[in-house]
């Protein structure tokens, strides 16, 4: 199994300093975290065609988040009174973006996700608001899910993002291991409130529960990632007291909440093939069907954890087609 | 705020960043031109890894493995006690990691490293709750692709507000219109932009968000209309009045606690092992810096050095000292925390009028230079003489200070065209004026926003030598910086952890501090 040399190291170097500041006694060493993160500020001067910008969402929590834009040939150097510009356009997806880091790494303005919001905007002609949501152990379940309901209230109710066609915010919910997690549950808060979310797009969302499944046990520790470390997360994001058993983790679990009869968005999930916990993903995607909810798997075999993050293989290129197909076939 | 530290120079670049969003004023950075040989996919992840190094790397990331794996005492301790710095270097970050674990001088039998597929046995040594200890196989190995993809980076500007009422964003616009007449000279069209700006104001609320710092503009540009670039009066404010405002900033807000809490820092390292000391600071003001390091230095292990500090400021008019009583001051406090101390005081209207010989260093002494917001104003060229920040750092030099910290604005307020400036300086302190109001500090804010008025006034309404004001970012003062034979020393996760726990210490919501390339920002 081979993956390209500078991902391997890119990767490994998250894991080794990840293994620094994971606690055994559950704490986390959130000064070393933030200090070993790279951070990239947003830029008003567009960068391959794409500028950005940060905007306080909710002062009583600090919600952050990150907004990027096409730049226009007609504006191709933004304003401070062009920022909040209606978009142009009949129909423009807003996609509403979750940073991965098993809930207790990065931040919307961390490098790695900065890099990747960009590209989104890129292939889906779209606006991506990056939602720096808080994060555990320090604000456990259901503080993230919170922020990401903050952010996308926020979003449904901005006039400069309406599409002409129908003066609606289109909105997609994206999200990659944590994100992942939390799009969906934002996803499922919104439909409940009768608000329309278009399409969710999962990259390895990160979900769990109390059994050891077959892929756990075969892939514990062989692809950067350990059960032992997953635990780890879940213990810091999940109310104490409770299991993996817990809804937030396991959706369609014994504790789970069946989707029938409710306008779920479509759904496009990436599970990749060397990642331990994908018998969870293949089983939420089967809850998902059990429903009645359409949803696109794709289930790239060689992938490992966190090839979406550098573009320097297949699959990467392959998830970017069919994310770009997914958002754009709403017209 | 930046800070920027090094061995025979300690750079802070300190100061609101231009970039935020209403409450958190993230840096204006700028990145370094990336080498030919870099890693480019990795250059955008934030890490500097030569191609040619990626292999050695790699492997080394795999030895440091094995050996967090295998001694899991020494794992905590790496976690909790080992100081960090610039994780962006990334080899080097890797190689420091690997020398705090005691190389065993075998290979221990649970370590097999099959060379062929780069198959990597280790043993699960950590305890957990769990009693089950797997031997976990590790198959991933990896290739070497060669990818030439080089990122461009520029300048980068960074621009926050939320605007809801729609006067505000007209304002904005207007403002924009108006700094456009005065670079193009249409000064009666600015006139009558400057009254409908006059007349939108009253609908406006004045006294948060944009409508306040619309304000400030729309009086600096009607000094700059009305009375022309000498700057009008507001420079002319005494040095008394100076301190009061400055006194003022800093307790609102934490860029000046922070700055001064991290060059005393950067200093306090750089003269461990010295027992005589002297600190220059080059605009005194109250002092406010210098209680912290005294007593930090009295509790020094080993016991305090002989502190002299030297320190410089305009004269006073009214025949007070007032250096010399600030002096004063701090002896007594050196006294009571029995610190040897002495104090100069050198009175100059400014910076380039001082001379190295009045500071009278001794060359047994290591010398620390301490400049907070003092250096831009040495960027204003005159055609007629040596550029003065070139003089000023050529006798810093010639000092061969043991540590150098500096404290600047991290802006870019000195760029020729007008209009660039008014715009940047239009992000810069609306972002600065919301993290005011973001501090619940309890202080009466309102002379640190004449403070922050004051500077506005300058920037937007003076040219020539009347224009002090003239905040450059980062990038250029590290240039300018090495140009004068300074060499950059890393701020390492202690100050960072340090800096941050400060912070949470002011009540300061939506502040945080970030590293950059050896250096910190706030």
């Amino acid at each position: 199994m081979v993956v390209p040399l500078n991902t391997w190291v890119l990767i490994s170097s998250f894991k080794l300093a990840y293994n620094l500041l994971r606690r055994p006694d559950g704490t986390f060493n959130r000064h070393l975290a933030e200090f070993l993160d790279r951070k990239v500020p947003a830029n008003l001067n567009p960068v391959d065609g794409v500028f950005s910008f940060d905007v306080l969402i909710d002062r009583a929590t600090g919600l952050l988040c990150r907004i990027y834009r096409p730049a226009t040939p007609e504006e191709p150097e933004p304003n401070i009174v062009e920022l909040e510009k209606p978009v142009v356009g009949d129909v423009v997806p807003v996609i509403i973006f979750f940073h991965g880091g098993s809930f207790a790494h990065s931040s919307a303005n961390s490098a790695i996700y900065d890099t990747l919001c960009r590209r989104l905007v890129g292939i889906c002609k779209a606006v991506v608001v990056s939602v720096n949501y808080r994060r555990a152990p320090e604000n456990r379940y259901p503080c993230a899910y919170d922020d990401g309901w903050t952010a996308f209230k926020w979003v449904n109710s901005r006039s400069w993002l309406q599409s002409r066609k129908d003066s609606k915010v289109h909105i997609y919910l994206a999200g990659d291991s944590s994100g992942g997690n939390i799009a969906h549950h934002v996803a499922a808060r919104a439909v409940e409130s009768g608000i329309d979310v278009l399409g969710n797009i999962l990259l390895n969302p990160m979900f769990g529960g109390q059994e050891r499944t077959e892929s756990e046990k075969r892939l514990d520790g062989k692809y950067f990632v350990t059960l032992r470390d997953r635990d780890w997360y879940w213990r810091a994001f999940l109310p104490e007291g409770e299991n993996r058993d817990h809804p937030a983790c396991n959706p369609f679990g014994p504790n789970g909440r069946s989707l029938e009869g409710i306008k779920f968005p479509k759904s496009l999930v990436v599970v990749a093939g060397l990642d331990l916990i994908q018998d969870w993903q293949l089983a939420y995607v089967k809850g998902l069907r059990k429903a009645g909810k359409e949803v696109k798997l794709l289930y790239m075999e060689q992938a490992t954890i966190g090839f979406y993050l550098l573009p320097n293989n297949n699959h990467f290129h392959t998830v970017m087609d069919e994310i770009s197909e997914f958002v754009s076939s709403d017209c | 705020m930046v800070l920027y530290d090094s061995a025979t120079l300690g750079g802070s670049c300190s100061g609101s960043s231009s970039s935020s969003s209403s409450s958190k004023p993230p840096p204006l950075q700028q990145r370094q031109q990336t080498q030919q040989d870099i890693d480019g996919l990795l250059a955008g992840a934030g890490y500097r890894v030569r191609s040619s190094e990626l292999r050695k790397v790699a492997q080394r990331l795999e030895r440091l493995e094995t050996a967090m794996v295998n001694s899991p005492a020494d794992l905590s301790q790496l976690a909790s006690d080992t100081i960090h710095y610039n994780p962006s270097d990334l080899a080097s970050w890797v190689d420091s990691l690997l020398s705090e674990f005691i190389q065993p001088p075998n290979c221990p039998s649970a370590f097999i490293m099959d060379a062929e597929t780069n198959q990597t046995v280790v043993s699960d040594a950590w305890t957990t709750a769990e009693p089950h200890m797997p031997q976990v196989h590790q198959n991933i190995s990896y290739e070497q692709q060669s990818l030439n993809n080089q990122l461009t980076v520029d300048n980068q500007l960074t621009v926050v507000t939320a605007m809801e009422e729609d006067s505000g964003i007209r304002l904005v616009h207007m403002l924009m219109t108006c700094a456009e007449c005065v670079q193009r000279g249409d000064f009666s069209l600015a006139t009558s932009c400057l009254e409908d700006m006059q007349g939108l104001l009253t609908r406006v609320n004045t006294v948060c968000g944009i409508g306040k710092v619309a304000g400030h503009f729309i009086d600096a540009l009607s000094r700059r209309i009305f009375q022309g670039i000498g700057g009008g009066s507001i420079n002319g404010g005494s040095a008394y009045e100076n301190e009061i405002l400055y006194h003022h900033f800093y307790e609102a807000c934490p860029y000046l606690k922070f700055a001064h809490f991290t060059a005393n820092q950067a200093i306090l390292e750089a003269f461990d092992g010295h027992d005589c000391v002297h600190v220059v600071d080059f605009n005194l003001m109250h002092g406010l810096q210098w209680p912290a390091l005294i007593q930090a230095l009295a509790l020094r292990p080993g016991g305090p050095p002989l502190l002299r500090l030297t320190g410089i400021g305009p004269p006073s008019p009214d025949g007070r000292d007032s250096l010399r009583e600030i002096g004063l001051r701090l002896a007594e406090l050196a006294r009571s925390v029995n610190v040897r101390f002495a104090f100069r005081g050198v009175a100059a209207s400014r910076l380039e009028d001082v001379k190295p010989w009045m500071l009278q260093v001794n060359p047994k002494e290591s010398v620390a230079v301490n400049s907070i917001m003092q250096l831009h104003r040495l960027l204003g060229s005159d055609l007629n003489r040596n550029s003065p920040i070139e003089t000023v750092l050529s006798w810093i030099r010639s000092l061969n200070p043991k540590i150098m910290t500096v404290v600047e604005q991290e802006a870019n307020h000195n760029q020729p065209g007008f209009l660039d400036r008014f715009t940047e300086a239009l992000h810069y302190y609306s972002t600065m004026f919301d993290s005011l109001e973001a501090c619940t500090v309890q202080t009466n804010k309102a002379l640190a926003e004449i403070y922050i008025q004051r500077e506005i006034a300058n920037v937007v309404s003076c040219e020539g030598s009347a224009r002090v004001e003239r905040h450059e970012p980062l990038s250029k003062w590290r240039t300018r910086l090495s140009g004068a034979g300074f060499r950059p020393l890393h701020l390492g996760s202690n100050a960072y952890k340090q800096a941050s726990m400060l912070l949470t210490l002011f009540s300061a919501e939506g502040y945080s501090v970030e590293e950059n390339d050896g250096c910190l920002t706030l």
